[in-house]
């Protein structure tokens, strides 16, 4: 029951106290978003073990997971369950990791779903009305209002408004369109889908509706770091302030101030890159994370391996 | 769909292919078919004229970029996963933020 216990005690302080200490972090946005998702994945992999932890309490857990697919087997051939399994909590704690796998199914599912079909719908609309410019590299919109955006996917497609190219200068234009094109290139769609299923999956544990709220923001920051390794941050920032300036304000509903404000502040002062030492930090973080529940649960097992003892 | 909307008036196949001719080489049936997909898409809409049809499209280049400009640029943004946008549209109070953290940076440098 302890086992359990400290499992749940961990998904609870994770799942609340994580977004905390991920804001402290000093972290380049890559391992900050791998962070957010893996603490997602760590929390979910610690709820389902301490669910099925109480259900074999005398054994230690790497026999356990051998107990339970013995027992499931048996059940499904017609026996009786082995004496030391407890009827209902294996049934309770069967129930709750299905709960869970079948909501992270549907959300995974639904949100995919909708983002693909939205995805290839829009691509097929937009390229009978874009030119595409060789030049550019994108397609070209006759549109007043200033825009540059990308339609990723494996068909990935960067797309700028006639207002946009009005508006800025020749490296500006340039610059906006590495920073798109990287997140073509870098599938960041996945990890802003990835991100969006963790908030639909457990939206009531802070953790995820936070990595929900903070991932899209953390690939913009990502993305202006693969366009400045080409252009100048100062210039990146400039075509912001531009696009900012020439675009009229939206009436209702906007959604990109606040990191807005931050990509301009990190492109004009730039934060020194990560050091060697951070980054393998950061990597042990993550890893730790995804890695701690299982471990946790196999070490009883473990210790008490004949090998070890 | 470029050479029918520049046109502004309806237009039959042999037209269109006539007006195509110049920039490439394509099959009557080619342009028919398209055509007839873009028909169905409702794009175009179609009267009969003789054994053929005059084709005139539904809504004005400018209406039909703006109906997809709307779309793509509405609210929801980066976070419906459709598009990636390189700026998001601003509230005007998002917009004064914006301002007063760029005048902040450029007054320190």
């Amino acid at each position: 029951m302890t086992g359990a216990l400290s499992l749940g005690l961990y998904a609870v302080a994770a799942g609340w106290g994580l977004p905390a200490l991920i804001g402290r972090l000093r972290a380049s946005p890559r391992v900050a978003i791998a962070t957010w998702l893996a603490g997602c994945a760590s929390v979910l992999v610690a709820v389902a073990l301490a669910a099925l932890q109480p259900a074999f309490p005398d054994h230690a857990i790497g026999d356990r997971f051998a107990a339970l697919v013995a027992a499931c087997s048996s059940l499904l051939a017609g026996h009786a369950l082995p004496p030391t399994a407890r009827p209902l909590t294996v049934a309770v704690g069967l129930a709750m990791v299905g709960v869970l796998v079948t909501r992270l199914c549907w959300a995974a599912v639904r949100v995919c779903w909708a983002a693909r079909r939205g995805r290839a719908e829009h691509r097929r609309a937009v390229e009978l009305v874009g030119r595409p410019s060789r030049e550019l590299g994108a397609l070209v919109v006759e549109h007043a209002e200033p825009a540059a955006y990308c339609v990723p996917g494996r068909r990935g497609v960067v797309v700028v408004t006639s207002g946009a190219l009005a508006a800025l200068d020749r490296r500006q234009v340039a610059a906006v369109l590495a920073h798109e094109r990287a997140h073509v290139d870098g599938r960041h769609h996945v990890l802003l889908t990835a991100a969006q299923v963790a908030a639909r999956v457990l939206p009531w544990v802070p953790l995820f509706k936070a990595t929900g709220a903070a991932v899209p923001g953390l690939v913009e920051l990502l993305a202006d770091d693969v366009a400045a390794r080409e252009h100048d941050s100062c210039v990146i920032a400039s075509a912001l302030i531009a696009l900012a300036r020439a675009s009229a304000p939206a009436s209702t509903l906007g959604a990109g101030g606040e990191t807005a404000v931050a990509r301009v502040k990190r492109l004009l002062s730039p934060t020194p890159p990560p050091t060697r030492r951070d980054r393998a930090l950061g990597a042990l973080g993550v890893a730790w994370l995804l890695t701690a529940p299982a471990t946790a649960t196999l070490l009883p097992s473990l210790l008490s391996c004949p090998v070890i003892a | 769909m470029d050479r029918i909307w520049s046109y502004g008036a309806p237009a039959s196949v042999r037209q269109v292919l006539e007006g195509l001719q110049d920039s490439r080489t394509l099959a009557y049936t080619t342009v028919m078919t398209v055509m007839d997909k873009l028909h169905k898409k409702g794009l175009l809409r179609r009267q009969p004229s003789g054994r053929a049809y005059l084709y005139e499209p539904v809504v004005s280049q400018e209406a039909h970029i703006a109906q997809i400009m709307q779309a793509a640029l509405a609210e929801g943004g980066n976070r419906t996963m459709t598009l990636i946008h390189f700026l998001e549209r601003l509230t005007p109070d998002e917009h004064a933020t914006l301002d007063a953290a760029i005048r902040e940076q450029l007054g320190d440098r």
